[in-house]
């Protein structure tokens, strides 16, 4: 089963143990949100398999060293969602001069298997997706996935994102507008080449 | 419903087409590795020692006494011969000029205390952990969430929002911080100054804190900022300032807008529109009112630069 990280299924006990240092606690809580942490940030580092890895180590340790500071279970979801925001533009700051994005077809492996003619199509679209989801600056690339990824309401992307909810709803309309226009970019020049770029080659 | 309570309407990558992917397992052993690394050896066992004796000493006080142990700070020596141990509450703790020392904040960080400074910790508790610098100079890293730790000074307050940061000062409040990750915002009698990684800030006694600038900014808009924060610098410094800033001095800029005078507020608004284009949020109207909500939507947006 996919947890969402909003619909707090940890329970406030798994939560009390965490702060009282219980390592399975913490192991229970890792297994409910690694996944989706995990692909946030994968997505968001353009598939970078190492930056996602390193991103979702750092988001879980501040997690961990961190929570006897929580109060109540309702400041949970927010937190959490926002150490996994910090820790991807931090993570973005410091590779802004040395990065590059991967190949696209890298991300497809991670989609599950299916027939010779799905797996071709799925391969295509997912490389259309990541690559547009990459021209996107990380202002609006961090909202797309959190609501991809996530059933979170304008307040408690806001909180992640440490903005107002206007603002959120701003950069969701701007980042869909633009990621649309850009599928549908790449969609024709599939269509007018009729052969598959590299990259989208099924491997 | 109102905007903040609705779910965002569903963009054009459809349901399924972006897998989920599993994360592997090596990140949990990464974290099991981080949670058990083992402290230095030699800090380790002066921390047990410490810790030993400490706990002794409690266990007596607590049997005497009917109030609860004080909260107390792990201090180390990182050099020289500072004295170590614990520090309490009200408590001062010195280095001389060949001393250097680190204090174990609870669980949310550690301060390395530079030679000859004097602090005093002033609260330790789960919703304050404060301190005051006197003079000298600390580094902190603090991994709390925002406003949980903070830092006086003679001349402002530092509070940390999330961040590792570097802040010195003398006796008089004369000093400067500078943030090498995350937020730190300095705060004094009404003023704020908001300090992001990579930028610095100057403090002055009487006046509190300057104006942030990145440290990269050049050396014209750097001396000139100081001449406007705490000279009288004036128009003229302020024409070199708006000459010289880049797009990242947006971040002055953008603080200097509430600083100027009303009718020097124009040419500020101006430079900042040339290098940054006004986000579609932000009314002009309401930005040269200094609206509260468009300065700091304003900062918000010019924050991606920056």
């Amino acid at each position: 089963m996919v947890v969402n990280l909003s619909d707090r299924e940890i329970s406030p006990e798994i939560i009390e143990s965490c702060r009282q240092g219980d390592r399975e606690a913490f192991r229970a809580l890792y297994d409910a949100y690694k996944d989706k942490v995990y692909s946030i940030a994968l997505y968001f580092f353009h598939g970078d398999a190492a930056a996602a890895s390193d991103a979702t180590q750092q988001a879980f340790l501040k997690l961990i060293t961190n929570i006897e500071s929580f109060r109540g279970e309702s400041e949970f979801p927010t937190w959490l969602h926002r150490l996994v925001v910090n820790t991807c533009l931090d993570g973005s700051r410091k590779r802004k001069s040395r990065e590059m994005p991967i190949e696209p077809a890298d991300l497809a492996r991670f989609a599950s298997p299916a027939s010779a003619d799905e797996e071709v199509d799925r391969r295509q679209r997912a490389d259309r997706i990541q690559t547009a989801l990459s021209s996107l600056p990380p202002k609006l690339r961090l909202p797309i996935l959190l609501r991809y990824f996530e059933d979170l309401s304008y307040a408690e992307m806001a909180g992640a994102l440490r903005c107002s909810a206007g603002t959120v709803a701003s950069r969701l309309n701007q980042g869909h507008k633009l990621l649309a226009a850009k599928l549908e970019k790449l969609r024709q020049g599939v269509t007018r080449s009729g052969v598959a770029r590299k990259g989208m080659t099924p491997k | 419903m109102k905007l903040p309570d609705q779910k965002p309407p569903a963009g054009p990558i459809e349901p399924g087409q972006l897998p989920l992917v599993q994360a592997p397992e090596e990140i949990w052993r990464s974290i099991e590795a981080e949670l058990d690394a083992p402290e230095p050896r030699t800090s380790w066992f002066r921390a047990w020692q410490w810790a030993a004796a400490t706990l002794l000493v409690i266990g007596l006080v607590s049997w005497y006494a009917t109030r609860p142990a004080p909260v107390t700070w792990q201090v180390a020596r990182l050099g020289g011969s500072p004295s170590i141990g614990k520090i309490k509450v009200g408590e001062w703790l010195q280095t001389d000029a060949s001393s250097r020392a680190r204090i174990t904040v609870g669980n949310i960080g550690v301060v390395d205390v530079e030679p000859n400074t004097r602090l005093r910790l002033v609260a330790a508790s789960p919703t304050e952990h404060r301190l005051t610098l006197a003079r000298g100079e600390i580094s902190a890293t603090v991994t709390a969430p925002p406003r949980l730790f903070l830092v006086d000074t003679p001349a402002s307050t530092a509070v940390d929002l999330g961040c590792a940061y570097r802040i010195k000062t003398d006796a008089s409040g004369d000093g400067v911080l500078r943030v090498t990750s995350g937020w730190v915002s300095l705060e004094w009698k009404g003023r704020e100054s908001l300090v992001p990684a990579g930028a610095s800030c100057r403090t002055r006694a009487g006046t509190g804190p300057g104006t942030p600038y990145f440290t990269d900014a050049s050396d014209a808009l750097q001396q000139a900022l100081s001449a406007f924060d705490f000279a009288g610098g004036g128009s003229d410094a302020l024409g070199t300032i708006l000459q010289e800033a880049r797009v990242r001095d947006t971040l002055t800029l953008w603080h200097l807008l509430s600083r100027v005078d009303p009718q020097e507020r124009t040419r500020v608004f101006h430079r900042m529109t040339e290098l940054v284009p006004l986000p579609e949020s932000v009314s002009r109207d309401k930005a040269l009112l200094l609206d509260p909500a468009a300065l700091k939507s304003w900062r918000e947006e010019l924050a991606w630069k920056w």
